[in-house]
C-alpha cells in the first residue's frame, strides 16, 4: 500500500469534473487525470483521487481510507454514516421526490427506490406501512409497470419523469453536493483540510 | 461456525492481547483502581443508552435479558446504594456485545473493553487525573497517540440559552455534530434566536485544533455556564500539561457528558482507539471514565505475524519442571533435538538439572 499526503474519494461521473475543478481551484494540488481508465490517481507522497461509485464514497471516507470526498446530500441522507459535512459545493443540484402514476391517490403499498434507509426512515415518521424494494436502476420503471404504488428517486429537471407519463407528487428532500471530512482525519491532518474547507467555503461568499 | 462480528485468535495475537489486557490492568491498578466484575447478562432495561443495540435473550421467567453492552451503566447502578462519601476508583476488562454493528475495520459485534471509573470527585483535577490515566495506558501498549479533548457540555449550554424549540434544537445539535455550517445556518435564520448566541452556535463548529482555539472561544459572547465550563477546561488542560487537540465544537450526547468527552486516535488507524468523559449527575452524582478497545488497539499495533522461539528445549521432563519456572520452554518430541533447536532458533537445551547452548 502506498501512503499518500491525503487521499480524496470523488463519485465517477456527472458530478467527478465538477468537484474536482472546485477542489483544484480551492489550491488542492491534485493530481492529473493521465488515464482515464485508471480508479486511482497519484503519486506516492501527494495528494491520491479514487473514482468511486458515488454510495461508495461515504464508505470510503468513514472507514478513513479517503480522509475527504465530495457527494450528493442524497447519497448522505441514506448512508447513515457518521461524517462531517462542513461545506455546500453548490453543484449537482437535484431534489430526492415521491414519484407516482397520475392521479394514483390510493394508499402506498409498495414503494420501490435506490434509497432504502431514507425510504424507511420517511415511512416510519409519516406512519405509512408500505414494503420497501431496493432496486438499483431505472426506478421510474417500477411505477410504470406496477412493480410499485410510488417511488422515492432522484429528480434534476423533470424530463424523464415527464418522458414516462409520472408525476411528482412531493418534493421530500433537496440535494447539493457536499464536502464530507472523516472525523479523525479532519483533526489529525488539519493544516491541510482546514485551510480547504475555509477556501470552499468563500468560493460563493460564505456557507 | 462463528457469526459475522465476532473473531478467533490464534498465536501469537491471543497471547498479545492478553498481554496488553494485563499491562492496562497492572497500570490501573497502580493508579489505584481496584478490579470489578460484572456479569454478562443483564435485566432488559429500554431506558438503556445502548438498548436497542443490545443481544437480548429471553430468561426462563419469560423476562428479558441483555448482552452486556457497556459497562459504565450497569455498574454505576449497582454502586449506586453502597457508595459512601469519598472518592472511589474501579477499574473493569472484559466482552461486550452488540447486536448491530458493522464487521468493518475493528467494529465488531463481540469485543473487549478495558476500562476504569473515577467516582465522588469532580472538577479539573479529577479530570485531569482521568485524561492523565489515557495517556498513561498509551504509552503502556506503546502507541503514538493524540488524545482529543472536546467539551460537549459547552455546546449544550449554548444551545439551551438559544431557546430553539426542541425539535430545532435537535436538528441544530446534529448539524454542530457534522461541521454542518450551511445548514445550521439555514436553520438558524429560520429561528428567532438572539444575536450573541448565533455567532457563539456558528463558531463553535470551527473551533478545533491547537489550545489556541480556547482563547478564541473565550472571546465569544457566551452564557455563564458555557463560560464556566470553558474556564474548567483551562484549568485542566493546565494540570495536565500535556499536548492534546480540542474541539470545542463536540456536541456529542451533551444530555449525558456534563463535561469534557475525550478520544485517542492514532495515524494511520480509522477509528479511535478509547474514548470517555465526564458523567456528573447522569447516572452517579460525580463520575468520569473512559475505555479501551482492546481489539482495536490490537489491529492498530499490527502485530508482528512470528512467533518468537521458546528459549529452552527441554529434552526430558524434569527439565521442563525445572525450567519453566522463570523461562519460556518446549519439551521436545523427536529424534534430533540439535537440528530442531537450530531449525526453530532455540538457544538452550536442557536434561534434568543441565543446561547448555546448542552448538
Amino acid at each position: 500500500m502506498k501512503r499518500y499526503a491525503l487521499t480524496v474519494a470523488l463519485p465517477k461521473g456527472r458530478m467527478f469534473q465538477e468537484a474536482y475543478e472546485a477542489l483544484r481551484r480551492a489550491g488542492l494540488p491534485l493530481p492529473p487525470i493521465r488515464d482515464a481508465r485508471a480508479l486511482l490517481h497519484g503519486e506516492e507522497g501527494g495528494v491520491a483521487l479514487l473514482e468511486l461509485r458515488n454510495k461508495d464514497v461515504p464508505v470510503y471516507v468513514d472507514l478513513g481510507i479517503a480522509e475527504i470526498g465530495v457527494v450528493g446530500k442524497d447519497i448522505l441522507l441514506d448512508s447513515g454514516r457518521d461524517l462531517y459535512e462542513p461545506v455546500d459545493l453548490g453543484f449537482g443540484a437535484c431534489r430526492l421526490s415521491l414519484i407516482r402514476r397520475p392521479g394514483d391517490t390510493s394508499p402506498i403499498r409498495r414503494i420501490a427506490t435506490k434509497y432504502p434507509s431514507f425510504t424507511a426512515r420517511l415511512l416510519r415518521e409519516r406512519g405509512w406501512v408500505a414494503d420497501v424494494v431496493e432496486l438499483t436502476g431505472n426506478i421510474e420503471l417500477a411505477a410504470v409497470t406496477g412493480l410499485a404504488d410510488a417511488v422515492v428517486d432522484v429528480v434534476q429537471t423533470g424530463a424523464t419523469l415527464k418522458a414516462a407519463g409520472l408525476v411528482e407528487v412531493e418534493v421530500l428532500a433537496h440535494s447539493t453536493a457536499r464536502l464530507v471530512v472523516n472525523r479523525q482525519s479532519l483533526k489529525l491532518k488539519r493544516s491541510l483540510i482546514k485551510p480547504l474547507i475555509a477556501k470552499l467555503r468563500e468560493r460563493d461568499g460564505g456557507p | 461456525m462463528i457469526p459475522e462480528g465476532t473473531r478467533f485468535l490464534l498465536p501469537p495475537e491471543a497471547r498479545l492481547k492478553a498481554e496488553l489486557q494485563g499491562r492496562l490492568q497492572a497500570l490501573f491498578l497502580r493508579h489505584g483502581y481496584e478490579p470489578v466484575e460484572l456479569p454478562a447478562l443483564e435485566v432488559y432495561d429500554p431506558h438503556h443508552p445502548l438498548a436497542a443495540r443490545a443481544f437480548k435473550l429471553v430468561d426462563k421467567t419469560g423476562e428479558v435479558l441483555a448482552l452486556r453492552s457497556e459497562f459504565t451503566t450497569l455498574l454505576a447502578k449497582l454502586l449506586r446504594p453502597h457508595l459512601g462519601e469519598g472518592v472511589h476508583r474501579f477499574q473493569y476488562a472484559g466482552a461486550l456485545w452488540l447486536r448491530e454493528g458493522d464487521a468493518e475495520l475493528g467494529r465488531l459485534r463481540e469485543y473487549t473493553q478495558v476500562g476504569l471509573e473515577l467516582i465522588g470527585v469532580t472538577g479539573p483535577k479529577a479530570d485531569a487525573e482521568v485524561l492523565h490515566l489515557a495517556f498513561a495506558a498509551l504509552e503502556a501498549l506503546g502507541i503514538e497517540g493524540v488524545v482529543e479533548v472536546g467539551l460537549p457540555s459547552l455546546v449544550g449550554e449554548v444551545l439551551r440559552a438559544s431557546g430553539l424549540p426542541p425539535g430545532a434544537k435537535k436538528a441544530a445539535q446534529a448539524a454542530i455534530h457534522r461541521k454542518n455550517l450551511p445548514e445550521l445556518t439555514a436553520l438558524l435564520a429560520r429561528h428567532p434566536v438572539p444575536e450573541e448566541i448565533k455567532k457563539a452556535l456558528l463558531a463553535l463548529p470551527d473551533l478545533y485544533g491547537e489550545p489556541e482555539v480556547l482563547q478564541e472561544a473565550q472571546a465569544l459572547p457566551l452564557p455563564p455556564r458555557a463560560q464556566a465550563a470553558l474556564a474548567g477546561l483551562e484549568a485542566t488542560l493546565a494540570l495536565l500539561d500535556r499536548p492534546v487537540l480540542l474541539d470545542l465544537g463536540m456536541a456529542r450526547r451533551y444530555e449525558y457528558y456534563s463535561g469534557i468527552f475525550f478520544r485517542a486516535y492514532t495515524p494511520s488507524f480509522g477509528l479511535p482507539l478509547l474514548g470517555g468523559g465526564r458523567y456528573d449527575g447522569a447516572l452517579l452524582p460525580q463520575a468520569a471514565g473512559f475505555a479501551l478497545g482492546v481489539e482495536r488497539v490490537l489491529e492498530a499495533l499490527k502485530p508482528p505475524q512470528v512467533e518468537a522461539p521458546p528459549e529452552v528445549l527441554a529434552l526430558d521432563l524434569k527439565a521442563l519442571r525445572r525450567f519453566a519456572r522463570e523461562k519460556r520452554v518446549e519439551l521436545f518430541h523427536g529424534d534430533n533435538p540439535v537440528a530442531y533447536a537450530k531449525a526453530k532458533g532455540i538457544p538452550f537445551l536442557a536434561e534434568g538439572e543441565r543446561i547448555w547452548e546448542v552448538p
